[in-house]
């Protein structure tokens, strides 16, 4: 007990004394922030009104679609390999170990793989463009939604999987009609979920190269042009509005119907 | 009859979603131009590249240091504020602390406004206002964890045993005393543990920051590649990878650290 509040005493020290260090070292001092401040007022001042006219620009509506494209499609594919590896790692679908743990290490490294990393080889491999975007998105879900549905698979009530094993049924069958029927619901919430994330995802991409809307926000601020800026972000804010209104609706609908049952 | 109606509903129920998804998988494709054979063009270039990465150039490793320790402290100090701002928050929205309605609406809509602002927003805020280096990174984690970290810190004080409350203001504690003593030793282990998980949040949006101008370990890799210098690319990359696993590692055992001693308690 003593010895407990000792410890944790330390760890607070410790993180401290590392935490005042680090403000030093990053040369961080309040007089930083207040003489950012009338760059702040000036920015703010800068912003508005802001200058609606930007939105009717094709580039722009393009790039929305294209946002939205590459997040869809990215998702869609990251889903669908996560799921033919959760069949892998799930340990009620694969017996063989080697197996579930090469494929859980294989989807926790990947978890691990900053997102900045994956995209800037797919430039290099791939060339600029959404389709690079998409597939980095792609690459990016595979990860945790392959975590999410293994354990999904793994929670199924064993008795179908047993009677439709013990009829002889195949493995496709199994999956098909025992464990399919049961994770739906769930596959379909988590996929929703990160489409929400990958939406967020796509926006960065676009700062180094991935197309999008992100593109052109980080091109207005570059370019000092702060009334487009604010417009396109207004754009932005509105998008993600709608998609996570959509991908609530959705969800509570697949959720709410299954429960029902 | 009946049975034959119920069929046809059920395969127009199915129908509907299975056609709206193919519907919008077909648009995305023409819209990002997926083509399976840029995959295919791209694996020699692949192979190329990965010539052109192997081996890595081991005596670029020293000079990643500093930027690694650059990237590590930009997320700690923006843990730091992001938590102690989260907590004014939490406070200010949690509906047994704050008996003040309309302070608490407040309080609750403007993290919700900030958990809906993406953080590249944030971050290209912070960066226009102050310019570049790694005071911007830092505002921007600390204004990006109001929204996440705010709204999970007052659900956990929403979740606190009221009688202990209760029974520490019925003796005639102050507001303070009672979140001193009644308040903070219930809820510091959920505070800790998502503390911890939007470090490790924040360590992969610092690495991030070095593309806009943040300086770091992300920037060493950008501008690696912009150079067309892939062997020091990889050393980044590797660099990036171990500084990622080791800060998991590092928040797991200390997760496990207090929460397991809590939980005894």
């Amino acid at each position: 007990m003593k010895r407990r509040s000792l410890f944790n005493t330390g760890l607070g020290v410790v993180l401290f004394v590392a935490f005042v260090w680090s403000l030093v070292d990053l040369g961080i001092s309040p007089r930083l922030f207040w003489r950012g401040l009338p760059h702040f007022f000036r920015l703010v001042s800068e912003m508005f009104p802001p200058s609606w006219e930007v939105l009717t620009e094709p580039d722009i509506l393009w790039s929305v679609v294209e946002t939205l494209s590459m997040a869809f499609l990215g998702t869609f594919f990251g889903a669908a390999a996560a799921f033919v590896l959760a069949l892998w790692a799930a340990s009620n679908l694969t017996p063989s170990r080697l197996v579930r743990e090469t494929v859980k290490a294989l989807m926790a490294a990947e978890r691990s793989m900053p997102t900045l990393v994956v995209v800037l080889v797919l430039i290099v491999v791939i060339g600029l463009g959404p389709f690079t975007g998409m597939v980095t998105v792609a690459i990016g879900s595979i990860g945790m939604l392959g975590r999410l549905f293994a354990e999904a698979m793994e929670n199924v009530d064993p008795r179908p999987l047993d009677s439709l094993k013990s009829t002889g049924a195949s493995k496709l069958q199994i999956i098909r009609y025992a464990v399919l029927p049961q994770v739906v619901p769930s596959l379909i919430a988590n996929t929703l979920y990160r489409f929400d994330i990958n939406l967020r995802t796509v926006l960065f991409l676009g700062v180094v190269g991935g197309g999008g809307i992100g593109f052109h926000l980080h091109l207005a601020m570059s370019l000092f042009r702060y009334a487009d800026a604010l417009a396109i972000t207004a754009v932005i804010l509105s998008v993600i509005w709608m998609a996570e209104q959509l991908s609530n609706h959705l969800r509570s609908v697949v959720i709410g119907r299954e429960t029902l049952r | 009859m009946k049975t034959h109606f119920k069929a046809l509903a059920r395969f127009r129920k199915a129908l509907l979603p299975v056609f709206g998804l193919s519907l919008l998988l077909i648009g995305a494709s023409a819209v990002v131009r997926l083509d399976l054979m840029d995959l295919v063009r791209g694996l020699p270039r692949g192979l190329a590249l990965l010539r052109h990465m192997v081996p890595p150039e081991w005596s670029a490793m020293p000079r990643m240091v500093g930027p690694a320790i650059e990237t590590v402290q930009i997320a700690f100090v923006g843990t730091g504020f992001g938590i102690v701002l989260a907590f004014v928050f939490s406070l200010l929205a949690a509906s047994n602390v704050n008996a003040n309605r309309a302070l608490r609406e407040l309080a609750r809509g403007i993290m919700s406004a900030e958990r809906a602002l993406p953080d590249l927003i944030v971050i290209l805020l912070f960066v226009a206002i102050v310019g570049l280096g790694p005071f911007p990174a830092v505002m921007a984690l600390s204004v990006s964890a109001i929204g996440m970290l705010g709204k999970l810190f007052a659900d956990a004080f929403e979740e606190v045993d009221p009688r202990s409350l209760e029974a520490l203001a019925a003796v005639g504690a102050s507001k303070m005393q009672v979140i001193q003593y009644a308040l903070i030793p219930q809820v510091m282990p959920s505070l800790i543990a998502n503390s911890l998980f939007r470090f490790e949040v924040n360590i992969r949006l610092s690495i991030f920051l070095g593309v806009v101008g943040a300086g770091g370990i992300g920037s060493e890799l950008i501008m690696a590649t912009r150079l067309l210098n892939y062997r020091t690319a990889l050393s980044a990359i590797i660099v990036i990878l171990v500084l990622v696993m080791v800060c998991e590692r590092i928040s797991d055992a200390l997760k496990k650290a207090v929460i397991g001693h809590e939980v005894l308690q």
